[in-house]
């Protein structure tokens, strides 16, 4: 990997586990709702990035966020696992056809595809987290709805961050 | 041979993927123990710093608010020595002595949450080890429930594992103060006797038994009273004297049990 992609993903890191650990983890809605933003960073890794390295960034960003919320482990195995279908989840979205570097963006992707692309990538990290966090699992529904609204706000805050990053990059 | 070789290398990101999960799994079960609770919760020194440091900066926006607090309880101090009157006063001060107390500033806290924790900015090094109960100004806060070395975690009234022994002002009727979630503003204690006299507006106090706190330190007000469904007891609704989501300082009792009470209950524990 290049000096400077690594660099340029470290602050990255950096940013989003103290965006995290600083303001998002306090926003508890109603004592269910937590948006888990950084998996952002996962969402983002483009195609040319090996398996290898998607996994070890997506581990210690997990693990970062695990020691300074309190939670051992509970981050880093949701985002590990995010890490692990990440790149089949883009292939379900873009044409097979492509062998060019792909960076997920609306740009690349298309507004639709990418949307939908984000929404699985964060249902399927979600659903992992909160059953993780619920064991031994008791109610059913609390868990659903809290992966559910969850979900749903970290949606948000990933169009918020697209509408922000996708003006100021270029198109490819 | 080859082939199977050249299987394992292709497919290597596979046993590294199991490999990081094993180890996330450990981390997240393998932590039952007290004392490495300290390690991977908000005590350890590295988060310490980084709460300490929003904290640093989200007091500058409340000065005011603070200072106001402090001449509060100043006006409250001098009236107590100006009173001096009964042995409870006296006791009181005692309690506010340096020997007895370690003032320690909030850097975490929560109090939307199912199991509420605060982080406090004091640890071993300064004196304060596990069980240690801790109050501010307005009243009862929670129990020490991990040191680390320059941080440690409380285990506060908004905690559905804490339990604290508290009684009515005046009375001898006591039962044990639980939460058991939604709102931060109001417990119960569930257990008390049903010949107690017991009304709306009634001050609930701790009772010092355990000496992990002082006696006498407010716990909150008495919102209304039901029956219990055995019919053998009271269920009080308490009005916290503490507001827990505006906490800042807070007083570490550093008075700990007396040995010999604390062995006694160790021998019935086992």
């Amino acid at each position: 990997m290049e000096k400077g992609s690594f660099i340029s993903r470290l602050f990255t890191l950096i940013g989003l586990v103290l965006l995290q650990v600083l303001f998002l983890n306090r926003i508890n809605l109603f004592g269910y709702v937590t948006p888990l933003f950084y998996i952002w960073m996962i969402a983002r890794f483009d195609s040319s990035m090996s398996r290898t390295s998607i996994l070890l960034w997506a581990f210690f960003l997990g693990l970062s966020i695990d020691i300074f919320s309190g939670t051992p482990g509970l981050n880093a195995a949701a985002a590990t696992l995010v890490a692990m279908f990440q790149p089949g989840i883009v292939k379900l979205f873009v044409p097979l056809d492509r062998h060019d570097v792909l960076l997920p963006c609306s740009a690349s992707m298309g507004g639709r595809q990418f949307a939908g692309y984000l929404l699985l990538i964060t249902a399927l990290h979600h659903t992992v987290y909160f059953i993780l966090l619920s064991i031994p699992l008791g109610d059913w529904t609390v868990l659903v709805l809290k992966v559910v609204f969850s979900t749903l706000l970290t949606f948000l805050f990933m169009l918020v961050a697209e509408s922000v990053t996708g003006r100021s990059v270029p198109k490819h | 041979m080859r082939t199977l070789l050249d299987f394992l290398v292709k497919h290597s990101y596979v046993f590294l993927f199991i490999l990081l999960e094993v180890l996330s799994l450990v981390l997240l079960f393998g932590f039952n123990d007290r004392q490495n609770e300290a390690f991977m919760t908000s005590a350890n020194s590295m988060s310490g710093t980084l709460f300490e440091w929003r904290t640093d900066v989200g007091q500058y926006f409340s000065l005011k608010k603070e200072n106001d607090a402090l001449v509060e309880e100043n006006v409250r101090l001098h009236n107590l020595l100006i009173e001096k009157t009964d042995s409870q006063t006296v006791r009181m001060m005692g309690t506010l002595s340096s020997d007895n107390v370690i003032a320690a500033r909030v850097v975490d806290n929560s109090v939307r949450k199912d199991d509420n924790y605060i982080t406090i900015n004091k640890g071993r090094r300064d004196g304060i080890s596990q069980g240690m109960g801790v109050y501010s100004a307005q009243g009862v806060v929670g129990v020490i429930m991990a040191a680390g070395r320059s941080y440690s975690i409380i285990l506060p009234v908004l905690n559905g594992n804490t339990s604290i022994s508290c009684k009515v002002k005046d009375h001898d009727s006591f039962g044990f103060l639980e939460w058991g979630g939604g709102d931060p503003y109001v417990a119960q204690i569930k257990d008390m006797p049903y010949h107690a006299d017991i009304q709306a507006g009634d001050t609930i106090v701790t009772t010092g038994f355990s000496s992990v706190f002082p006696q006498d330190i407010p716990v909150g007000i008495v919102k209304d009273v039901e029956h219990a469904r055995n019919g053998y007891t009271l269920r009080v609704n308490v009005n916290l004297a503490v507001d827990m989501s505006d906490l800042r300082w807070v007083y570490v009792h550093t008075r700990t049990a007396d040995p010999e009470i604390e062995e006694l209950y160790n021998l019935i524990n086992d």
